[in-house]
């Protein structure tokens, strides 16, 4: 895809202005100063986090969601709330609606005298329906948007700064990670719901067939590498489902965790404390990265020729066909592709439904630097009273929030296909039986401590959509050296921040 | 001389009075014409001398002047894309022209199964171009693809084909679907411009000893200018504009290998929210698209004044 990175956008002037408005919003002055409610401590040995780690510490915890939500806001407070998010829908599974209906049940029943008017959208309308709401000064008060959306509303100067605290809460019961996604220039702008991320899957038949241990997934990058190169060789299947179609999500979400892994990134968004300032783009991790991408597609050829064109969907009927040995996906593929065996017929179904039984969770890959994956999952947020639709009441709105990321509730609403945002969540006996009947989801619930966010700018978009797959596009056509495909990278990169 | 004129034709005031009902007819459909594409005009020419921040923030766009347009016209990236641009729609008219013209002629012949052959040849021409897109995807798929196992099991290749992974063979292959796509339309409107072809002139011709090519040439063609032209102009509008083909299939891929001007205007508008300077490369697509009808009306015109009645 050819780039304009001399487009830049808008000038040094327009940065201050946009950084102004977003300095300017009411911050603090509107919020309650909140104490942190008497909650019990996270407690959680994450640098220690495994499978077995989380079905060991899953049902330790009794919660009691009223009187932590009592110690914040009076359970008999009157008021009126406004909550638009992504709720179930006709293609979720009946569970979904189940918890949908039992939780706006409970907190009728804990918060009786506050009226919620609540809007479950379409994922693909919300965030359009939100900009449009906002402008017209018709924004909803409280609002739940993946894990990305926030910082636009921020930047804008539409959200009220929250935090944690806000609703009695401590910021250690939630990932640093998720943390990190709603700040911005220095504040928080929201209290994280629910967090995912996704882990390595490989057809453990076709492993034992290239003279693989079917039960060991590759430890590091480089070992992905030369599994890709041995399934390729030895059955003549496609070894690693890479991606690298532009303007597709699915992109980004696989090979920035090859990125990190190496040490190398779009920016420091997978440094501790980033700044967003320093492309990381063309340091040698990155290159590493890049070099190993090339190597699997132009030397090994031991990945789909379609890559460059593919998403992840066309990655999901070559593994059930038994064509693909590896990919990064979601816990729920394994749902996804139960569902496909079972709608398969003849000879096909036979084989589906071996892939389904050879079908192997593990950790993605760790590079020299880390073991990295991209954090998911959404936050909650509360709109500036300046673009509500009538008048904030900021105590309906605080007590909607402290029900619904609770470890109680942020662990029941992301029953099928997330985490808890509350670390708590992980304690509750709720957490214990999601692991009890949810396959896999222990090895995918453990890379959430290798959960880096994207960058948590207005330009990540343009950056991971866009910057990233055209980098990973022109090596591996050769239209450019992995070095200078880095290096052009880089170099729109900076031209995009610099001209803001 | 002057009198006389001025006594047989009143005045604009007196024509708009004498005409107010015509005018009151058309003025709803005007009204929504100025809403529908006067306004989105004159806001796409606003904001091409504007930058617009990615966080769709519009009350913070800077004034630039024009300066949207000069990195446009000075930028690489332009060059790259007016070059794929001009070959993927000359190369589209061109052959879907010339496939059409010449099913529009074998279809003017009476043959048993006509009827069914023109049905045939309109199917690309109306199902949906969603649909082709991912249809032809599929069929060019450089894995599973059915023309590349084709190719494999009949020993032309000796692995699958790649079509829209490759830089050299991406828009090639679009270019192909596009003509399959669009070369019905020209059919139709050649086979058209066929029935207006006065049968006795061939008849004569014939008699005078002109041979086929001689008739296509001497009596056909020049009978055929009028919609050649209408054709010609519109294929060229719909390949200029054509989005749905290059877009489903590679998205501009890879590594902007079929990146054409509207996809790429589709990519700076919608993907990274420059708004700005996407509506400056609207504007310099809708000069270029207007010149052609201009030179296309005087085209048509000069042969209306040439052939009067």
């Amino acid at each position: 895809m050819a780039t304009f990175d001399e487009f830049g956008g808008l000038s040094s002037l327009g940065r201050r202005r946009l950084l102004g408005a977003a300095a300017a919003v009411g911050m603090a002055a509107s919020m309650p100063g909140a104490a942190r409610a008497a909650t019990a401590p996270a407690g959680l040995d994450t640098s220690n986090w495994t499978p077995e780690y989380i079905a060991s510490i899953a049902g330790t915890m009794e919660i009691d969601t009223a009187a932590e939500c009592a110690k914040v806001v009076p359970l008999n407070t009157k008021g009126r709330v406004t909550y638009w998010y992504v709720g179930p829908n006709q293609a979720s599974p009946q569970i979904d609606h189940r918890i949908d209906a039992e939780f706006w049940a409970a907190f009728a029943k804990t918060y009786p005298n506050i009226t919620v008017e609540k809007q479950n959208l379409d994922y693909n309308q919300m965030l359009n329906k939100v900009r449009t709401a906002a402008l017209g000064n018709a924004a909803p008060m409280v609002a739940k948007f993946p894990i990305l959306w926030g910082v636009e509303f921020a930047a804008k100067g539409q959200l009220m700064p929250l935090k944690p605290e806000d609703v009695g809460f401590g910021s250690d019961e939630f990932w640093p990670g998720a943390l990190k996604s709603v700040m911005w220039n220095g504040k928080s702008y929201g209290i994280p719901t629910n967090n995912e991320t996704m882990g390595l899957i490989w057809n453990a038949a076709l492993f034992q067939a290239a003279g693989l241990d079917p039960e060991k997934p590759p430890a590091t990058w480089d070992d992905l590498v030369l599994y890709s190169k041995a399934i390729k060789d030895k059955t003549g299947k496609n070894g690693y489902g890479l991606v690298a179609r532009t303007n597709a999500g699915n992109t980004p979400f696989r090979f920035m965790p090859q990125l990190w892994a190496y040490g190398g990134g779009a920016l420091d968004e997978a440094e501790a404390r980033p700044g967003y300032k320093s492309v990381y783009l063309n340091n040698a991790g990155s290159k590493a990265a890049l070099q190993a991408s090339f190597d699997m597609y132009v030397r090994d050829r031991s990945v789909p020729v379609s890559a460059l064109t593919n998403t992840q969907n066309e990655n999901q009927d070559p593994f059930i066909s038994g064509q693909l040995g590896m990919m990064i996906s979601h816990p729920s593929e394994y749902a996804f592709m139960l569902d496909r065996a079972s709608k398969a017929t003849g000879d096909d179904k036979k084989t589906a439904e071996m892939v389904v039984a050879n079908m192997r969770y593990g950790l993605v890959p760790k590079g020299p630097a880390r073991r990295a994956i991209v954090f998911g999952g959404s936050n909650a947020h509360v709109f500036d009273a300046k673009v509500v639709d009538g008048k904030l009441d900021m105590e309906a709105a605080r007590a909607l929030l402290a029900f619904s990321t609770g470890p109680e509730w942020s662990t029941k609403i992301a029953w099928t296909n997330s985490n808890p945002g509350n670390l708590r969540g992980f304690r509750t006996k709720w957490m214990k039986e999601r692991l009890e009947t949810i396959k896999f989801l222990n090895v995918t619930t453990s890379m959430l401590p290798s959960g880096i966010p994207f960058p948590v700018i207005p330009e990540s978009g343009e950056i991971m959509n866009i910057i990233v797959p055209d980098m990973l596009q022109n090596a591996l056509t050769k239209k450019m050296s992995v070095a200078a495909a880095a290096d052009d990278a880089a170099r729109k990169v900076k031209a995009l921040l610099t001209s803001l | 001389m002057s009198v006389s004129t001025a006594a047989r034709e009143p005045n604009v005031f007196a024509r708009i009075v004498r005409h107010r009902a015509d005018y009151l007819y058309i003025a709803p459909a005007l009204g929504v014409m100025l809403l529908v594409i006067g306004y989105p005009i004159y806001d796409t020419i606003y904001l091409s001398f504007f930058n617009t921040p990615p966080s769709l923030a519009m009350a913070d766009k800077i004034f630039v002047g024009t300066d949207n347009y000069v990195r446009i016209l000075t930028s690489e990236a332009f060059l790259d894309v007016t070059i794929n641009t001009l070959i993927w729609t000359a190369f589209s008219t061109f052959f879907a022209f010339a496939l059409g013209l010449g099913a529009a002629l074998a279809l003017d012949r009476q043959f048993v199964g006509r009827g069914l052959l023109r049905g045939i040849l309109l199917i690309p021409y109306v199902i949906s171009a969603v649909a082709a897109a991912y249809i032809w995807r599929w069929l060019y798929h450089s894995d599973f693809g059915v023309i590349g196992a084709l190719a494999v099991a009949s020993g032309i290749t000796d692995r699958p084909i790649n079509f829209l992974d490759n830089v050299d063979t991406s828009l090639p292959s679009l270019i192909v679907v596009n003509v399959w796509k669009e070369f019905s339309f020209a059919m139709i409107m050649m086979l058209a411009g066929l029935q207006t072809v006065p049968e006795q002139l061939h008849r004569a011709a014939q008699v005078d000893g002109a041979g086929v090519f001689q008739r296509f040439w001497h009596i056909t063609m020049p009978h055929l200018k009028g919609v050649t032209l209408v054709t010609v102009l519109l294929l060229l509008v719909a390949n200029l504009n054509s989005f749905t083909i290059p877009w489903i299939m590679t998205a501009g891929g890879p590594a902007g290998s079929s990146d054409i001007w509207i996809t790429a205007i589709y990519q700076l508008a919608f993907e990274r929210i420059r708004f700005g300077v996407a509506s400056a490369y609207s504007v310099i697509l809708f000069v270029v698209m207007m010149s052609m009808g201009y030179f296309y009306v005087r085209a048509l015109t000069g042969k209306d004044e040439a052939t009067p009645g």
